[in-house]
């Protein structure tokens, strides 16, 4: 897991970096949504083409790095491909050895397939260029005004989750360890193997969520915690100006 | 060395506690402890020493008996006397919750609501005060096990307590690690605080402590200066930490 950098945070110095996280939040909902909405390939370019100058130049991200990791992604771009290769209905390729594959059905795969990506690299930059303390804070500050959701337990939620991964991460190389210490290689059945490790896993996670409730009560957690600040700058308006701007353009000229 | 002629800050009045099963953890303890004073609990496994801690902040509430903070009994405000009675785990681990060193240090404050200039000006204080500072953007995952206790620490110190309790504080630590905790002890003793530390390794603080205390089987059986009872606390599995003819004093682990 500790290799894998797609939606990892990295500290840097740019545009993007500086920006207030509530509008960085708006600005990569609307490029998600002009991504799922543009249809022809002119603009799927343009779109790509700004995407990754945004990478490069206003996020500073590496973005060679950022593709490879794309390899985990594969599996279901693949799926995708073949679904609408097979679904669409339309003239079948000429000379291709399986039937049923479509021109049309291609077509479509390989433009869902460019829209995933195209997703998954803004959620990257997103990712790329905000702290999760920060992406915790936007979270708990959008929720605010939506009666009846307790914002501040599900931001405390979100980021003790982020702590407990490399926790349990931990916990079970250390199991696996231990049990391949005891030769737990001789079983050949997987499914006992994997019981080996659920099960002291769980008891384990729970005997530390329970010792976190006590800690986190003995440091007076409560709902009603001093709150996150935020600054909006005249650079954050003229960003997501221009970012509104340049996908009606874009949407403009796909229909 | 003793602190008789300060006020009693904390006391507990017949305190019992009984779990479900009808175990006893601890019977009728009836404690004083004055401002400024350096009480180490010890006891054998399961001898009650934890059960009493947790009492003394309220996490856990008595089956009979009550807890007096500065004469008032803490439930009647029970965040107020967690604010003023900080406690530090054995697990480290267990009890941080912030993505980085810098955020889990703001989360007593952040819970107490203060102004977010004040909770900044206390993450940086405390940091210094306990060494962290150069650390404080990272996560605290990757700290090491002195280090995490550190955190530990700076956390609790962060809300500005006047007592700090401390359970089993050098489990797991090396050498250098247990050194870096204990004159983090020593130091907060010396700038006024009140420590209660609950140990099983007398060796490691008993020379900087004013009072002993033993629990065996739930009760208290010894209470007193370390000189006084340190040649009895074998036949309640606690080990004597030194020879027949030496001093307690002569047995620090500072230099």
């Amino acid at each position: 897991m500790a290799q894998i950098v797609l939606f990892h945070y990295f500290p840097r110095n740019s545009i993007l970096h500086k920006m207030d996280g509530r509008v960085k939040l708006i600005c990569m909902i609307l490029f998600s949504v002009a991504i799922s909405l543009v249809q022809s390939i002119p603009s799927f370019i343009i779109l790509t083409a700004s995407l990754i100058l945004i990478t490069l130049l206003a996020a500073r991200l590496p973005l060679i790095t950022l593709l490879k990791d794309m390899k985990y992604f594969s599996f279901l771009i693949l799926i995708i491909l073949l679904v609408n290769s097979f679904v669409i209905p339309g003239r079948p390729i000429p000379g291709f050895p399986l039937p049923g594959v479509t021109v049309e059905g291609v077509m479509t795969g390989l433009i869902a397939s460019w829209r995933l990506v195209l997703i998954i690299m803004v959620c990257a930059v997103m990712t790329g260029t905000t702290s999760l303390i920060t992406l915790k804070n936007v979270v708990e500050w959008y929720l605010r005004p939506i009666p009846l959701v307790p914002e501040t337990r599900i931001a405390t939620m979100i980021n003790l989750t982020f702590v407990f991964i490399p926790v349990i991460f931990d916990t079970v190389s250390e199991m696996l360890s231990a049990q391949k210490a005891r030769c737990v290689e001789g079983r050949r059945n997987p499914l006992k193997r994997i019981m080996f490790i659920a099960f002291p896993l769980l008891v384990q996670t729970f005997r530390r969520t329970e010792e976190l409730i006590l800690a986190m009560e003995a440091r007076c957690y409560s709902d009603d915690r001093t709150r996150a600040v935020f600054a909006t700058t005249a650079k954050d308006w003229l960003i997501l100006a221009f970012t509104v701007l340049f996908l009606a353009f874009i949407l403009f000229y796909s229909f | 060395m003793s602190k008789p002629n300060m006020p009693i800050i904390l006391e507990t009045q017949n305190l019992t506690h009984v779990f479900p099963d009808g175990t006893v953890a601890i019977k009728d303890i009836n404690l004083q402890i004055h401002a400024g004073e350096f009480v180490i609990v010890a006891g054998a496994n399961g001898s009650g020493k934890t059960v009493l801690l947790r009492h003394l902040n309220g996490l856990i509430r008595p089956t009979k008996g009550k807890v007096l903070l500065e004469g008032e009994p803490i439930s009647k405000n029970i965040i107020a006397a967690r604010k003023q009675i900080g406690l530090i785990f054995q697990d480290s681990d267990s009890q941080i919750v912030g993505q980085t060193v810098a955020e889990d240090v703001a989360f007593g404050p952040e819970n107490l609501r203060l102004p977010p200039e004040e909770v900044n000006r206390r993450v940086k204080t405390y940091l210094e005060v306990v060494g962290l500072s150069k650390l404080a953007q990272q996560s605290p995952h990757v700290l090491s096990g002195g280090e995490k206790r550190k955190l530990a620490v700076a956390g609790v110190l962060a809300m500005q307590p006047k007592i700090i309790m401390f359970d089993e504080p050098f489990t797991g630590l090396d050498y250098p690690g247990v050194v870096q905790v204990l004159r983090q002890l020593v130091s907060l003793h010396q700038s006024g605080h009140t420590i209660i530390l609950v140990t099983h390794e007398l060796e490691k603080v008993l020379a900087h402590a004013d009072r002993l205390i033993i629990i065996y089987r739930g009760k208290i059986v010894e209470d007193g200066t370390p000189e006084e009872i340190i040649g009895r606390s074998e036949q309640y599995g606690v080990r004597m930490p030194l020879g027949e003819n030496e001093r307690v004093d002569a047995m620090t682990w500072l230099k």
